[in-house]
């Protein structure tokens, strides 16, 4: 088709009368660092929901990669090189931080019963790469002094940097963000955000959801408005500031 | 940083398992040993199921309410593959096949059933696995019981039991002279002991791998496994399947510690009483349900000669409710002194079901 990794036409989805999303046409480009902002209940977490394969559309198509998605399982998309972060922080609680990154990083053929069972020495080898990528990726974000602390014993910052972790320890083509910054203190919001400008440099393509106004204008090579689930504004941060739609999705009408 | 505490643990959970067998002899001056065989022979048995229930709600966050069921295809199909007689009739069957080949398929039958239980009924939720598992549990119990073509229904299964003790080494004949205990039940109380060994060898192997790292996961979040490429309902299937086995084999052992099978043995109490001994040992553990089974059937059986001992004027049916008091209030102690369990940790404790 063309460069496009992501391309949605005609979604549309709906909880009972309340019209959550209802996109014509969206596409999104390898590489670019794309944010998606809108007001409350603008549709975006259920726009990612149905990319990822979490929620079902009602009608309209998902490309990933040229390839038809609308409603293929949360795993196979993942397994395809999509992964995606959630809103309220979803990490292990009872399980260690090192622990978290190993289930993580592990392929589906190193998980398998048998292999489990038989213990062979390149599980052993396999294993122990694992632990030392997870270490290294760990030592980057900060939390390496928590490898064998349980995940709920984490801060509330420190387990949004052990979900961004846990979503890159497999090298992800794609990352969708949901509300990376959500909660997070100022100085740790800085740290997040030059790790996803790093991710997007190395050529990580990324979808971002944050309410964090100023961050998404620093970071974003693009950013695409939604609002009440339709798609009100899509271009470069200068042009969505000045945004006669945008204002007005955000601030109310100008005569009310 | 944890090695002490587990010794500690595991220190106190040998130490409440040796008291409570003490109190065996000391509440019956006579015939304890008997006594004390008959109880680590249920102790075996059910601590094997809780072993196996444990995979599915210690490890995988599974609400298994029908366990009774898995324990109850294991023991039907083994039991009607062998020489048996069952029915009204009890017209004996000659014809069969040996014991280790009737028990692995009864095992891998019992494995099947989880599979089959869990295809419709994984994707359910929590509390809504829980109904669906003590309806299906049910069900297969009426159905046993009204095909009474094959499995003898309300009349039961006999006459099997010496396909098993056919197997039974010299030596137990011996000392159980010597013990005066009964020799086809200390076959059937090694063999629970023997096959608790193999299993938690099993699962020892198997808690830390990788495929047990994945049942964890699940257990803590299902919507991040899957985000993360990991497919959970098929892990689900297969943490259903090995608990099932498991439970399988101990279903199997009850039909011979018992002699005759009937299906009253597979009420719902049976599972309540493994959930018992899963939360009594520590749930997500390996070890706890044996200690658990041990305390537990010491509690269940050695109560009335308490109550008789408490109350010397009492007749039986005010022991019999004073029993109950005891077990309740020596249950209710336990929990509150350890609420997780003997061997539970605390950061692990597993009962808060979201």
């Amino acid at each position: 088709m063309s460069n496009n990794l992501i391309s949605v036409n005609n979604l549309k989805k709906s909880f009972g009368g309340l019209k959550a999303v209802d996109v014509q046409e969206l596409s999104f480009k390898e590489g670019e660092l794309t944010s998606i902002i809108g007001p409350n209940g603008a549709g975006k977490t259920t726009f990612f929901d149905l990319i990822s394969g979490f929620q079902d559309a009602d009608s309209g198509s998902i490309f990933l990669k040229d390839k038809d998605i609308s409603n293929a399982q949360p795993y196979k998309i993942a397994r395809m090189g999509m992964v995606r972060t959630f809103q309220l922080t979803k990490v292990f609680d009872r399980m260690t931080v090192m622990e978290n990154l190993l289930f993580s990083g592990s392929n589906i053929k190193n998980d398998s019963f048998l292999r489990s069972f038989i213990k062979l020495n390149s599980q052993k080898l396999y294993e122990s790469n694992l632990r030392e990528k997870a270490n290294e990726i760990m030592n980057d974000l900060n939390i390496g002094h928590m490898a064998n602390s349980y995940a709920r014993e984490l801060s509330g910052g420190q387990k949004k940097l052990l979900e961004l972790a846990r979503s890159i320890i497999n090298e992800p083509e794609i990352l969708l963000l949901d509300e990376p910054l959500a909660g997070v203190n100022p100085k740790l919001a800085e740290d997040i955000l030059s790790l996803i400008t790093k991710l997007s440099d190395s050529g990580i393509t990324i979808l971002m959801v944050e309410h964090n106004i100023e961050a998404v204008m620093k970071i974003s090579e693009r950013i695409v408005v939604l609002a009440e689930g339709s798609l009100i504004a899509d271009g470069i941060p200068n042009e969505i500031r000045t945004d006669s739609n945008v204002i007005e999705a955000y601030l109310g009408k100008a005569d009310e | 940083m944890t090695s002490t505490k587990i010794s500690f643990r595991f220190m106190f959970a040998l130490l409440v398992t040796a008291f409570s067998i003490y109190l065996v002899f000391f509440l019956n001056p006579d015939g304890a040993l008997r006594i004390l065989l008959n109880l680590l022979t249920f102790a075996g048995i059910y601590g094997l199921s809780a072993i196996g229930l444990n995979v599915h709600f210690g490890w995988t966050g599974l609400l298994n309410f029908g366990h009774a069921s898995f324990m109850g295809v294991g023991a039907y199909v083994t039991l009607l593959l062998m020489p048996h007689a069952a029915g009204r009739e009890g017209e004996v069957t000659t014809t069969g096949l040996p014991f280790f080949a009737a028990l692995i398929i009864g095992i891998i039958a019992a494995a099947l059933f989880g599979l089959l239980l869990g295809l419709p009924a994984i994707r359910l939720r929590g509390d809504y696995l829980a109904i669906v598992t003590i309806a299906a549990a049910e069900i297969f119990r009426l159905l046993v019981r009204d095909l009474e073509s094959i499995t003898g229904g309300v009349y039961g299964i006999i006459n099997y039991t010496e396909n098993f003790q056919k197997y039974r080494p010299l030596f137990i004949d011996n000392f159980s002279g010597n013990l005066g205990f009964s020799p086809s039940q200390a076959w059937v109380c090694l063999a629970a002991w023997v096959s608790i060994f193999f299993t938690v060898l099993l699962l020892k192997r198997l808690t830390n791998s990788p495929w047990g790292r994945a049942l964890r996961a699940v257990r803590e979040d299902e919507d991040a496994v899957r985000a993360m490429g990991k497919n959970a309902v098929w892990l689900k299937l297969q943490s259903f399947m090995l608990g099932a086995g498991i439970a399988g084999l101990s279903g199997v052992l009850l039909a011979f510690n018992y002699g005759s099978l009937e299906t009253t043995v597979f009420i719902p109490l049976l599972t309540f009483y493994v959930w018992a001994i899963m939360i009594l040992g520590g749930v997500g553990t390996i070890t706890g349900p044996i200690f658990g089974s041990i305390i537990f059937w010491v509690i269940i059986s050695e109560t009335d000669r308490l109550a008789y001992l408490l109350f010397e004027n009492a007749n039986g049916q005010q022991l019999a409710g004073v029993r109950f008091l005891l077990v309740g209030v020596l249950i209710m102690f336990l929990m509150i002194f350890r609420p997780s369990g003997l061997l539970g940790k605390k950061e692990e404790l597993l009962l808060d079901v979201k």
